[in-house]
């Protein structure tokens, strides 16, 4: 009968055994090489800033933690102008993307072995490093193992103790279930919680982590499929997608995305991306050029955006309202038209894969913007003559 | 004939007494009558004793599922109407001061052992688990995000735990989502010391 309940036991352990390291089937896009060197690289960077973009509501948005207290405060103007660059630059901060580094291989590095120690416990002795201030990358943990042998940690102890002496904000020291098990994982997915997910893979894997890489580009993938993008854009998750698109051959859909909701500076800039990741012998970078000029960074329309609160545009005059009624200016007409045909050149070349759906949606766009501009013109035409007696 | 139905009837009345002592008595009485008519089988006697149940009696397991289609039911909407849960319940207290604690469970020995229970166990159809989302919602904050204080939803602190319990492992799972702390990354860690030297 004992003997008979120590086998139930011994099946339910591996069973256990099983669930745990089961976890989530890998996924199918992976990265072959280090996609560090391209990630860091300045220009795509900005390119990836640029990309995102920052609504100022969707950073700054109320957000259901402990303390989210406001603090209210009479400013002069001058006072007013400093805060507001300061929030731009807490914006930027709170979009910094999550690194993109390839997965860290663990090493078997021993320092020592010592058989005079063998059997000196029955269990291994870790010893970490705990000065104050070391990166965690620097913290040293060793291990000492029963038969006496002395090495370096493996990532797994390592992080273990790490989150043990210095604990990171919202980590646990299991996996959440929501990540461990397939039908949970695929539940979030399926209700399109990407940017929680996103989010709590970030506090619970590290960048160089396996698991980082799988949830994340399953992640991708799904969103490419269910095609809301707009739930990542303008936060610190969109940069890392765009290049996962990028990187992988698959950005029409995010492009077909970017038409349709008339962001066509994005457009080109994605399309610059994979000819930049796949070194396309294509130059993109006077268009991109020309359109930097012709239209402003993400962060200087935010700061725009702050201002025009404050200050009264009774003073610009009939032209500028004209402009807010229609949502574009002569400039952005000049900028689109560049766009436009940057990216004909793109959907006409072999990279495009869904080209009747983006060229449909290009040509929908362009009536609408030669509607637009016709409007444009014809209230300017109509205005024009109080702008000369004024 | 008679004298086998004599035989069920007072076995019948015997399980009755052991097993559910006050909650059944009108029914056994109900059953007597009707063996006197000798027309009643064993199954009917049971089905109406079932048909009276007690109303503080919590014996009864609920399962979630059933809970999960009660809130989506006219049957809540009729009793709750738009509110939460815990909205319309008044605690009762001596003086003018709530006790700071509310009291320790509403029900004892699987029934309700008080007069105003908590608004968890006063319905039973209201079950609290990982998987009731629904329910789980109605007692976070919508500002702190946190489960709100038992002050406020007059739970008894048996529910109360129960509901912190539920909500750790509903956003364990993913079911409810909360905002995860912000994680700033230090470059230099992840791609090396080049970084730092180009600043």
């Amino acid at each position: 009968m004992s003997l008979f309940r120590h086998i139930r036991k011994l099946n339910a352990l591996q069973n256990v055994r099983q669930l745990s390291s089961a976890g989530l089937k890998s996924s199918t896009l992976q990265y072959a090489t280090d996609p560090q060197p391209q990630f860091t690289d300045a220009e795509t960077q900005q390119l990836l800033q640029s990309m995102t973009q920052l609504q100022l509501d969707k950073v700054f948005r109320k957000r259901t933690v402990p303390d989210n207290s406001v603090h209210t405060q009479f400013m002069t103007t001058a006072q007013l102008e400093k805060e507001f660059l300061q929030t731009i630059e807490k914006a930027q901060q709170l979009l910094q993307m999550p690194p993109v580094v390839k997965i860290k291989e663990d090493t078997e590095r021993i320092i020592s072995k010592d058989p005079a120690l063998k059997d000196f416990a029955t269990t291994k002795y870790v010893f970490t490093d705990i000065t104050f201030g070391l990166p965690q990358s620097e913290r040293k943990v060793v291990v000492r193992d029963v038969d006496g042998t002395l090495s370096y940690a493996t990532l797994d102890i390592t992080k273990r103790m790490n989150q043990l002496y210095f604990p990171l904000d919202g980590r646990k020291f299991y996996t959440p279930r929501m990540f461990s098990d397939e039908q949970l994982f695929q539940r979030c997915l399926d209700e399109h919680k990407y940017e929680f997910i996103l989010d709590r893979l970030t506090v619970q894997y590290e960048p160089y982590e396996a698991e980082f890489h799988n949830i994340s580009a399953k992640v991708f993938e799904h969103l490419n499929e269910s095609k809301q993008f707009d739930q990542l854009r303008s936060t610190r998750h969109f940069g890392p997608m765009a290049f996962f698109y990028a990187w992988h051959r698959c950005i029409d859909d995010l492009l077909y995305d970017m038409i349709r909701r008339d962001y066509l500076l994005n457009a080109v800039q994605l399309i610059a991306l994979s000819y930049k990741i796949h070194k396309v012998p294509l130059d993109y970078q006077a268009t991109l050029r020309q359109l930097e000029e012709l239209q402003p960074s993400p962060a200087v329309k935010a700061l725009a955006e702050l201002r025009s609160g404050l200050r009264q545009h009774q003073a610009k005059g009939i032209e500028n309202e004209i402009q807010t009624a229609i949502g574009k200016t002569e400039t952005d007409f000049q900028a689109d038209e560049i766009s436009l045909r940057f990216i004909e050149q793109y959907i006409g070349s072999e990279h495009a894969l869904k080209k009747v759906q983006l060229e449909l949606a290009v040509q929908t766009l362009k009536e609408l913007n030669l509607e637009k501009q016709q409007l444009y013109e014809g209230l300017k035409k109509a205005h024009g003559v109080q702008q000369q007696a004024s | 004939m008679l004298p086998l139905a004599r035989g069920i009837y007072s076995n019948l009345l015997q399980i009755t007494r052991n097993g559910r002592v006050a909650i059944h008595t009108a029914s056994a009485l109900r059953c007597k009558a009707a063996t006197e008519e000798s027309s009643v089988n064993e199954e009917e006697k049971e089905a109406e004793a079932d048909s009276a149940p007690d109303g503080k009696d919590r014996t009864k397991v609920i399962p979630v599922e059933t809970s999960i289609r009660y809130l989506k039911s006219d049957a809540y909407k009729t009793t709750y109407g738009e509110e939460h849960v815990w909205t319309q319940y008044r605690r009762n207290h001596k003086g003018m001061y709530a006790p700071r604690k509310t009291r320790k469970q509403c029900i004892r020995q699987g029934k309700i052992s008080t007069g105003n229970p908590c608004p968890i166990c006063r319905d039973e159809y209201l079950v609290l688990d990982y998987r009731n989302t629904e329910l789980l919602q109605q007692f976070i904050s919508p500002y702190s995000g946190q489960v709100l204080s038992y002050s406020k939803t007059g739970l008894c602190q048996k529910s109360h735990l129960r509901l912190t319990v539920a909500v750790e492992q509903a956003r364990d799972c993913g079911l409810i989502t909360y905002d995860v702390p912000f994680r700033e990354y230090d470059y230099a860690e992840y791609y090396g010391k080049k970084e730092e030297q180009k600043k």
